[in-house]
């Protein structure tokens, strides 16, 4: 995928092995653009049968320029997984796992005639932004009914509630001492978030990048969820805080818009009670759950200050610390009533 | 050295020519992107070469005189005291970059130690004051930042 001027030969033999009948022609060839941590192209196949195909790649960018450093075999292990389940997703076909074909470690997906769902917001009124609510809110509470049996191959499972959220506090000090000099946000904040934990929650698959830009909507309206790189077994509220505190820096926010309504639908949804879902803890999880991607671009601006990473979008997404260290101040100082991002 | 046109200055006239000169040249979307996104990386680059050794000596100040305020109280403990111990040994009053980032990391471990054992001792006070400490560092960071969106996400 790092040769695009090659990608077109190298994925139609690679097509053609897999398929075993027929061989492929790749009539089409563009990088993607939009995606932040992984390489993205979309491929236009013909087939010799004559059929037609669109698929997706997703791939890892060139050793020391990547973002965010994250597991393509888990990633592809946990859409198999996910394939079994009720989720809506675009579809798995290939994976080359050990990035010889396609230059990459890269997954072959189908490509969805439609847009993403923070496409749809830019474009839309207020009366719909209502309907994308509720349909966004559905999205997020099947993922979060899943069962998690049908991941539990693929994902680390926490012994207990009580130990997963402490374990995620302490990435925050974990953060902290891995990085290349002190940020006293990070250890004020996981004191905090240790003396104010919330209720528990059944521990349930959490995106970790739930976001609308991760949602592609096909003509008929179905969300499809991409982009499960960050997923883990976790406490589902983290999707939700993290889903504010994204919503803040690119907008619309649909949950601002009317919080309680969209709590409720979200409780109705899963059956969680109000104990645990409303808005002080929808506060603290704004500021817990960005830790996931946080430490991600913490650890690639470590690594770009000692000489072992470098690119674009290293720095530029250092901006999001700042952002993010904003939700933590404010997620700390939150009461039920005053949550904001 | 010629200290005017000062760096700032350099870097905005950069990006001035990158969004007017040469963004306009370029039709890939992805380069595109990229443009937009270094027009921001020169935007803060800008605004710290302006600013940051300032602020770093500014907040250092200020950090240690908290911790210093905490490890005079009850609620002191044995980490405060050896960061504090550590950021007099190393600290410099150099002011190459490298070394007042260097000494402002010291300062920033004395905080987060101090925050640490103030919030250990529930002491409001020193708790609400070493937070003043993080909101003036967001501050700073809030200016380098300026408006910046996810560009090209959607």
């Amino acid at each position: 995928m790092h040769d695009i001027e090659h990608m077109p030969g190298q994925l139609a033999a690679f097509l053609t092995e897999r398929d075993g009948r027929r061989s492929a022609t790749v009539v089409g060839y563009e990088p993607m653009v939009g995606g932040y941590s992984r390489l993205m192209a979309k491929a236009d196949v013909e087939w010799s049968d004559g059929q037609h195909d669109t698929f997706v790649l997703r791939g890892d960018p060139p050793s020391g320029k990547a973002m965010i450093e994250t597991s393509r075999d888990a990633e592809y292990a946990l859409l198999r997984a996910l394939d079994s389940t009720s989720l809506a997703m675009p579809a798995v076909r290939h994976y080359d796992a050990t990035g010889d074909q396609l230059g990459t470690k890269c997954i072959v997906l189908d490509f969805v005639r439609g847009s993403s769902l923070q496409a749809l917001l830019h474009a839309t009124n207020d009366a719909e932004q209502r309907c994308h609510a509720s349909d966004l809110v559905d999205t997020l509470a099947c993922i979060h009914s899943i069962d998690i049996d049908a991941v539990a191959g693929t994902l680390a499972m926490p012994s207990s509630w009580d130990a997963y959220l402490g374990g995620l506090i302490d990435r925050f000090r974990q953060a902290d001492t891995a990085h290349v000099e002190s940020v006293p946000f990070l250890r004020y904040v996981a004191s905090w978030l240790d003396a104010h934990r919330p209720p528990p929650l059944p521990l349930r698959l959490v995106h970790s990048d739930f976001q609308p830009a991760n949602i592609m909507v096909t003509p008929d309206g179905e969300h499809l969820m991409i982009d499960w790189e960050l997923a883990h077994i976790g406490d589902p509220r983290e999707d939700l805080g993290y889903y504010n505190v994204y919503s803040s820096a690119l907008g619309p926010n649909l949950f601002m818009s009317d919080p309680e309504a969209f709590l409720a639908r979200y409780r109705q949804r899963t059956g969680f009670s109000e104990d645990a879902v409303n808005m002080a803890t929808m506060g603290y999880f704004s500021s817990l759950a960005a830790i996931t991607v946080y430490a991600q671009i913490l650890t690639g601006a470590g690594a770009m200050a000692t000489g072992h990473n470098c690119g674009l979008m290293t720095t530029y997404t250092m901006n999001a610390l700042t952002i993010g260290h904003s939700n933590f101040l404010q997620g700390c100082a939150a009461r039920a009533d005053e949550v904001t991002v | 050295m010629l200290s005017r046109p000062t760096t700032d200055q350099i870097l905005a006239d950069c990006r001035s020519e990158l969004l007017n000169a040469i963004d306009a040249a370029i039709s890939d979307p992805a380069a595109k992107i990229a443009i937009q996104m270094m027009e921001n990386v020169l935007r803060n680059c800008a605004m710290r070469a302006a600013h940051e050794i300032a602020w770093m000596r500014e907040e250092t100040n200020d950090m240690i005189a908290f911790a210093e305020r905490v490890d005079g109280s009850a609620a002191t403990s044995a980490a405060l005291t050896a960061a504090l111990r550590r950021h007099a040994a190393e600290r410099s009053d150099s002011l190459h970059l490298d070394d007042v980032s260097s000494t402002y990391g010291l300062a920033g471990e004395c905080l987060s130690t101090a925050l640490e054992a103030a919030l250990a001792a529930g002491d409001d006070e020193l708790c609400a004051a070493g937070r003043a400490l993080l909101e003036q560092r967001l501050g700073h960071e809030l200016e380098i930042m300026g408006e910046w969106t996810m560009v090209g996400r959607g």
